[in-house]
């Protein structure tokens, strides 16, 4: 696991990366802002630990260039500002999670396990019944395999993550087109129609219950 | 000349069974267009199996080079490739052949729901078809096996192509070129049901 370090105060940073590195990561340490968007930008770091406070370029600097360039990587901010304005801002930025300097190390590493944890995840395979989606390949399988659109996978590990929940038709949208102005609600009912018929043509048996413009419900299929 | 020929005296009557199915199936998709609107046959190809790959048959099989052999042991004499628009198309083809008179189903094999492991998609049927000729049992009239697959636009074209490309060179071995192409195999079968599930749609609507 890479982790990128960017933190000046050279006592703090010590300690930091010996025990981050005692914990079986890949630690690249950096003291400036500077030096650590040029590190992001040259390597892949499965998360990247940014003190706002540095010399040359803030960190909130370097992790909205991360952001505009399409970089992103879970980033963990540590700030000495305790200020509620300064977590909003470094949150709204595009950071995944911060600590409030002094912190305990403990909690530090229990938090990056978390945001590793869920990269980690988003690349599993999620299963129910005898179907199993791959996210990474696209892949929607149960006695055969079909490949998925992206927002078919999308939607289908939607389902799969809340099995047995009742998601209305406005909940899925919301979900899975919000940042797409050019579709109505009406997409929902065609996307969840594909994925019955390629449901059923893996021979699944689980199934996507409901009916057009209401609640769907993704559910094993009674024996 | 044709006596001596691998399907002996009754290269006659396997042509008179081929063109009789041949337009059997396109006298049923025209009264189902009429009725219906759906085309149901995209394109028909109808062959009689050549001499020479017959014979290749037979000797990979371990059988004689015989009209019994060709005629009774394998009984893809006769072949029909019907190709279809959408997958539910398939299903309604296979419906009516089954109905068609003098026509019995010996085999078949659903391809389409249980993919073969490489990705290839495919109806296959065995029909034993009656026509008014002596069979090679002596039965007037007699029974002549055909051999129908039918299939989508779609898994026809990954079919010829994966074909193709396994006769110019031995791919057997290769797992990255073998996965691949399950790949392209699966990924034409989305667009297949994806355009199934959209003409559905459209008739919901209207």
């Amino acid at each position: 696991m890479k982790l990128l370090l960017a933190e000046d105060e050279q006592d703090l940073a010590r300690a930091l990366a010996a025990v981050i590195t005692l914990q079986g990561y890949d630690v690249t340490q950096v003291f400036d802002g500077e030096k650590a968007t040029a590190e992001l930008r040259a390597h892949a770091f499965d998360i990247a630990v940014l003190d706002i406070m540095m010399p040359k370029k803030d960190g909130l600097e370097v992790l909205r260039d991360m952001r505009k360039e399409g970089d992103n990587t879970p980033v963990l901010m540590l700030t000495a500002k305790a200020e509620v304005e300064n977590r909003v801002e470094g949150l709204d930025a595009g950071a995944n999670d911060y600590l409030t300097k002094p912190f305990a190390m403990k909690e530090l590493l229990a938090r990056l396990r978390v945001l590793t944890r869920n990269t980690e995840k988003s690349h599993e395979a999620l299963t129910l019944g005898n179907v199993k989606l791959d996210i990474e390949n696209q892949e929607l399988s149960g006695t055969s395999s079909i490949r998925l659109a992206s927002k078919e996978v999308e939607l289908m590990s939607y389902f799969l993550r809340n099995a047995g929940k009742e998601l209305a038709t406005s909940l899925i949208y919301e979900h899975i087109w919000k940042d797409d102005p050019d579709v109505t609600e009406e997409v929902v009912w065609m996307y969840v129609s594909f994925l019955r018929k390629k449901l059923e043509s893996v021979s699944a048996d689980i199934e996507i219950a409901g009916e057009k413009n209401g609640t769907f419900t993704l559910l094993e299929k009674k024996k | 000349m044709e006596e001596n020929g691998i399907y002996g005296g009754y290269t006659g009557a396997l042509q008179y069974v081929l063109d009789d199915l041949t337009q059997k199936i396109t006298e049923y998709s025209e009264k189902e267009k009429q009725e219906t609107g759906i085309k149901l046959v995209e394109h028909l190809i109808a062959r009689i199996k050549e001499e020479d790959s017959m014979r290749e048959k037979c000797r990979r099989r371990e059988i004689p080079e015989t009209p019994y052999s060709a005629l009774r042991e394998l009984n893809d004499a006769i072949g029909i490739r019907v190709v279809c628009g959408f997958q539910d198309d398939i299903y309604r083809n296979v419906e009516l052949i089954k109905s068609l008179p003098g026509v019995e189903v010996v085999k078949e094999k659903d391809y389409v729901k249980n993919v073969k492991p490489n990705g290839y998609r495919s109806y296959h049927m065995i029909l034993l078809v009656e026509a008014p000729f002596k069979d090679i049992d002596g039965n007037n009239p007699g029974k002549f096996f055909a051999e129908i697959q039918l299939r989508t636009i779609a898994m026809d074209s990954w079919a010829a192509l994966e074909h193709q490309l396994r006769y110019k060179k031995n791919i057997g071995n290769n797992a990255l070129i073998e996965a691949e192409l399950k790949r392209c195999a699966d990924e034409m079968a989305s667009t297949d049901v994806s355009m199934q599930t959209i003409r559905d749609l459209i008739r919901e609507d209207s």
